[in-house]
């Protein structure tokens, strides 16, 4: 059954392979006996035969593409050298890339600190330290005296002062 | 591959015997870049063809050629020889017009004018009469007006009659190129050639129309 296109000449679907192999030349045996049996009684399988000769014969009077001559494989050698270097040098490139990562870090890191101490230094060391903290001076010939006694910090100061107390006792 | 490995005097270019793209694929794996110039030579028509088939874009087709070739020397230690090189080649060449087009993203060259009343009779001698013009230039001639004629179809359609009928590659090599069952490349090209003798015909018609209309001015 031929197919319908929208366009004339249409051969039936089954036979349209058989009939580009009978164009080239490649049809024989028992695929050009039955090919050959059905274009007998098909008028469209026939018509879009002679389409498609007259079409073979309009595609090969046109020139193909010319060989682009000895020149060429000099141009590729000639890239394919070119590529390879920078190739190269993007190794080398590549080989340094970690260090030069880790060594701008570094300085990221260390500039960071440096600002933070002299910052601090600068005075907010000091608007940042608690009102009620006081700096014990040392008394030269007293350096060995127990720290004096302040209030406990937690539940856990409480029971070793109660505890410390206890033992003096005894 | 170095490139530095490459100094040497080689059979196939003194010309005492002709070593098959096996044997050079083989030299070219293990660095001898002589042997990788010779497969380019053997090559590049078909590759440049290829290229032109598709693209349908002259001006870019050498360096896209190049580039094929440069990504073949580049993967060729991968290669495992179990197609033939060409094959192999062919694919790569496929795949990177389709790179090119997408990363221009640039479509085949459209003629929206139609053809001359004189192209249209060139056209018509040689379907009437089966004898294709032989002289370089009328066939070069020929093949503009016939790119003209197959802008207007489909672009799959374009690209398997052109390589089939201009480049005359075969079925079978299509079928590998493309990657598509030989049955299926059949059908294809039998339906694109309805269709190209189809714009033919239609251009036929209207040029014959412009003829009858210009011969009836000139009668007024």
């Amino acid at each position: 059954m031929p197919r319908d296109t929208g366009f004339g000449n249409a051969a039936c679907e089954r036979y349209e392979a058989l009939l580009e192999d009978y164009l080239s030349g490649e049809l024989s045996g028992e695929d050009a006996r039955v090919a050959s049996e059905h274009w007998q009684n098909c008028a469209a399988c026939r018509d879009a035969l002679q389409n498609a000769a007259a079409s073979s014969r309009l595609l090969r009077a046109a020139e193909p593409s010319r060989d682009p001559g000895p020149g060429f494989a000099h141009m590729v050698m000639a890239r394919i050298r070119s590529a390879e270097e920078h190739d190269n040098a993007g190794s080398y490139a590549n080989f340094w890339q970690p260090f030069v990562s880790l060594g701008w870090r570094f300085v990221v890191s260390a500039t960071f600190a440096v600002g933070l101490l002299v910052s601090y230094n600068a005075g907010l060391g000091h608007r940042l330290q608690p009102a009620g903290t006081q700096v014990r001076p040392i008394d030269s010939t007293d350096l060995f005296a127990p720290e004096p006694a302040g209030a406990p910090a937690s539940r856990s100061e409480v029971l070793m002062m109660v505890a410390d107390n206890s033992h003096a006792k005894y | 591959m170095a490139a530095s490995a490459t100094a040497l005097t080689l059979p196939f270019q003194s010309g005492e015997r002709r070593i098959d793209d096996r044997e050079l694929v083989r030299l070219s794996q293990n660095g001898t870049e002589a042997a990788f110039e010779e497969l380019v030579r053997r090559h590049q028509h078909r590759v440049f063809a290829l290229v032109a088939g598709i693209l349908h874009r002259p001006d870019d087709v050498e360096d896209v050629a190049q580039q094929v070739f440069l990504k073949a020397y580049l993967g060729i230690k991968r290669f495992d020889q179990r197609a033939a090189f060409s094959t192999w080649l062919y694919k790569i060449a496929v795949n990177e017009c389709w790179d090119y087009l997408r990363k221009k993203k640039v479509r085949p060259l459209v003629y929206e004018a139609d053809l001359s009343e004189e192209q249209v009779s060139r056209l018509d001698g040689i379907v009437s009469s089966d004898r294709p013009p032989e002289s370089v230039s009328a066939r070069t001639e020929t093949r503009e007006i016939l790119d003209r004629m197959l802008s207007a179809l489909p672009e799959q359609d374009r690209q398997l009659l052109v390589l089939k009928e201009i480049e005359g590659f075969s079925v079978q090599e299509l079928a590998e190129i493309l990657d598509l069952n030989v049955n299926t490349v059949k059908v294809r090209l039998f339906r694109a050639r309805g269709r190209i003798m189809e714009t033919y015909r239609r251009r036929l018609n209207s040029a014959g129309k412009g003829h009858a209309a210009s011969a009836a001015n000139r009668k007024e």
